[in-house]
């Protein structure tokens, strides 16, 4: 019993809740504006795109494997999606669907190119980081497009019952995730190719086909978070998405996946999550100036991880 | 599973034959152009009514000590920290205004927005921003103009309804103008050219390049258009993208644009280490501290460019004005410091004046 209370206590998910609730206590001593419902929910809106392209990244990572690519695909769909729509004359609902498949088959590609080609997950996601890109600046020919009809903002900048649109999608996405990856066999196999490769292909699981539908579903959901994005900043540019994958793979990390594979949950991933937004919007709230904040976060990675690995020592020991 | 590989590189190669047509130079959007005359006579000021919006529920701030909160493109590079100077030259001389400049550090729309929405969140009275792009920038605005909040912008405009005012620093038909001929008279009628940009949506460069391809038709028609390359606003990428147009062209170019203030001193540097100082001309936008070794040693003739400290200091005056009242819808003109009477133009555009070119003889005068 007390082990188990121990190793519970010890997990990196509760260092990083207490790590969380300690932040939120002192932001919000430091500005009376920050703990409001209208403040947090806004920067549930912000962080939704970031927050659903991480819940893939999890899976991602947890094979042992990285998606770089996540914000040229984003780019990506969002440029086609304006050209489905505006150049092409697709209606709008047909042209975000036809978007978000885009963004499937260019996570499919990469997880073609990984699996079949064996090249290693870093080299072809960095490669097709740029090729995605080039993709999106060329067909775009650095025209943004714009004005959307009304309705389409509802998904990026209205709410429904007092809550932000995307944070509902979030939300339930984020469930069927932590659902996937805690309960189901698809999960168990997952943390299996992570821990170790060679022993899971020789132990009859389809290595090449649960990789597979991991990346295509990466591509997928930065598809989806392409859309959102597009109706909450209501324009289009080849740009959009530019350094994303940084921020969704920090916010993995922090929540404590293992960069190795293996190890790692939606739980953390969330709270990793929550507590990088509620720094960024938390200090500045405070005064502190941006390049401020990006130093506070950087710090806070690494002590993280730090003391989470100290403590694990610890309990292996 | 090879043809699921081809099938999907079919895919890519089909959505890559989709881009659609260019205008007049890549790197121009498509708004219409206004060419000025060839010989200098100032366009004439079109009447416009009033098109800025307007805050909901502003208190009355007349005489009060205000917040205020200056959100660049960026922070940390020449330009933005001599329009931060002039904001805080002026509110010093105000003295009822505690204002500070924060933003990203990098030029990108998502970061820009988060700033200035957890500005308002915070509370400040006005905003002064400089937009990374017109559209995407315009709901947080919307936002901030909602809340009861003065929003001025300066050096590059959102959409008119989703701010008061916004101060033009030198209208596009006049920098477009004061560039071309620079250029004509530096390497000749008919000798050919490549510019350097930040990005092809960037609006005010494309509004520039527009406007160039306009006037350059209707002024200097044998002037030959290369090639228009993008380099963000990145020293290291400016200098590689000039770089590699001087050995894509060769002896054909004559000259090379630089349209931001990063792009042009990284184009002088790529021509300077190429030793072409003297064939290749490099005219463009550029704070003057950037550019004092390249036109000392000849290398640059002609930087073109307003005066970034008065920009910051007009946009702050300007919001000052709002705050208290007294520039409304319908003015025609506004009282900005040292700067005297600025003229109201396009309806909520204040204009700074005209464009400066600096030279060898007048450069070492400035300090920016």
């Amino acid at each position: 019993m007390t082990a188990s209370l121990r190793s519970l206590l010890l997990r990196h998910e509760t260092i990083l809740g207490v790590l969380l609730i300690l932040a939120l206590i002192a932001l919000a001593w430091q500005s009376d504006r920050f703990f409001t419902a209208d403040n947090l929910l806004n920067q549930g809106r912000l962080m939704a795109e970031v927050g659903l392209v991480a819940l893939a990244m999890t899976f991602v990572i947890v094979t042992g494997g990285i998606d770089l690519s996540v914000g040229s695909i984003l780019g990506l769909v969002a440029i086609l999606l304006g050209v489905f729509w505006q150049n092409m004359g697709i209606p709008l609902p047909i042209a975000m669907v036809l978007g978000i498949l885009v963004g499937g088959i260019a996570g499919l590609v990469n997880g073609i190119i990984i699996t079949r080609f064996g090249v290693p997950p870093l080299i072809a996601t960095l490669a097709t980081l740029a090729l995605y890109r080039g993709l999106a600046e060329g067909i775009s020919q650095a025209r943004s497009v714009r004005g959307y009809p009304d309705w389409f903002f509802t998904l990026g900048q209205g709410e429904v019952l007092g809550v932000p649109t995307q944070l509902w999608i979030f939300g339930l996405l984020a469930l069927i995730a932590a659902v996937i990856l805690g309960l189901s066999t698809f999960g168990r196999a997952t943390y299996a190719i992570g821990s170790n490769a060679v022993a899971s292909r020789f132990s009859g699981l389809s290595v090449d086909r649960t990789l597979l539908l991991i990346y295509m579903a990466s591509g997928l959901i930065a598809g989806l978070a392409a859309v959102i994005f597009v109706s909450r900043v209501s324009t289009t540019r080849s740009d959009m998405g530019t350094g994303l994958e940084l921020d969704v793979i920090t916010a993995v990390v922090l929540g404590g996946t293992s960069i190795f594979g293996g190890r790692g949950t939606i739980i953390g991933t969330l709270l990793g999550l929550v507590l990088m937004q509620a720094l960024k919007n938390g200090l500045a709230l405070a005064g502190v100036k941006g390049d401020g904040t990006i130093v506070v976060i950087g710090a806070v990675l690494i002590g993280t991880i730090l003391i989470s690995n100290i403590f694990r020592k610890d309990a292996d020991g | 599973m090879i043809r699921k590989t081809l099938v999907a590189a079919a895919a890519l190669a089909a959505m890559a034959g989709s881009a659609f047509a260019a205008s007049a130079w890549t790197g121009g959007d498509d708004l219409p152009t206004n060419p000025l005359a060839c010989d200098g006579t100032p366009g004439a000021a079109v009447a416009k009514p009033y098109d800025g919006g307007e805050p909901t529920g502003a208190p009355d701030r007349k005489g009060k000590k205000i917040t205020v909160v200056d959100v660049p493109k960026l922070i940390g590079i020449g330009y933005f920290n001599a329009t931060s100077k002039g904001i805080a030259d002026a509110a010093m001389e105000l003295g009822n205004v505690e204002a500070k400049t924060d933003g990203p550090t990098q030029a990108n729309i998502d970061q820009q927005i988060t700033f200035i929405d957890n500005y308002i969140t915070s509370g400040v009275d006005g905003i002064l921003f400089a937009a990374n792009d017109p559209v995407a920038i315009a709901p947080v605005l919307k936002k901030a103009l909602s809340k009861g909040i003065n929003v001025v912008g300066y050096d590059a405009n959102s959409q008119p309804d989703a701010r008061q005012w916004f101060v033009n620093q030198a209208e596009f038909n006049g920098i477009a103008k004061a560039l071309i001929d620079n250029m004509a008279k530096e390497i000749g009628e008919e000798s050919a050219f490549a510019i350097v940009t930040s990005t092809f949506t960037t609006p005010n460069q494309a509004r520039w390049i527009a406007e160039m391809a306009a006037y350059a038709e209707k002024c200097h028609p044998k002037m030959k258009w290369l090639e228009t390359v993008e380099a963000q606003e990145d020293n290291v990428l400016s200098f590689n993208q000039a770089t590699t147009l001087i050995n894509k062209y060769g002896d054909e170019l004559k000259g090379i644009f630089g349209m931001t203030s990063v792009a042009t001193p990284a184009s002088a540097e790529a021509v300077t280490q190429a030793s072409k100082c003297g064939t290749i001309a490099v005219v463009g936008l550029a704070t003057p501290n950037a550019m004092k070794p390249y036109v000392e040693k000849d290398c640059v003739k002609s930087v073109v460019l307003w005066n970034p400290v008065d920009l910051g200091y007009a946009a702050m005056h300007v919001l000052r004005a709002v705050a208290d009242g007294d520039l409304k819808a319908g003015a025609t003109s506004v009282k900005a410091g040292k700067l005297g009477e600025l003229q109201v133009i396009n309806g909520s555009e204040i204009l700074l004046g005209a464009p400066f070119v600096f030279s060898k003889e007048n450069i070492g005068q400035f300090d920016f």
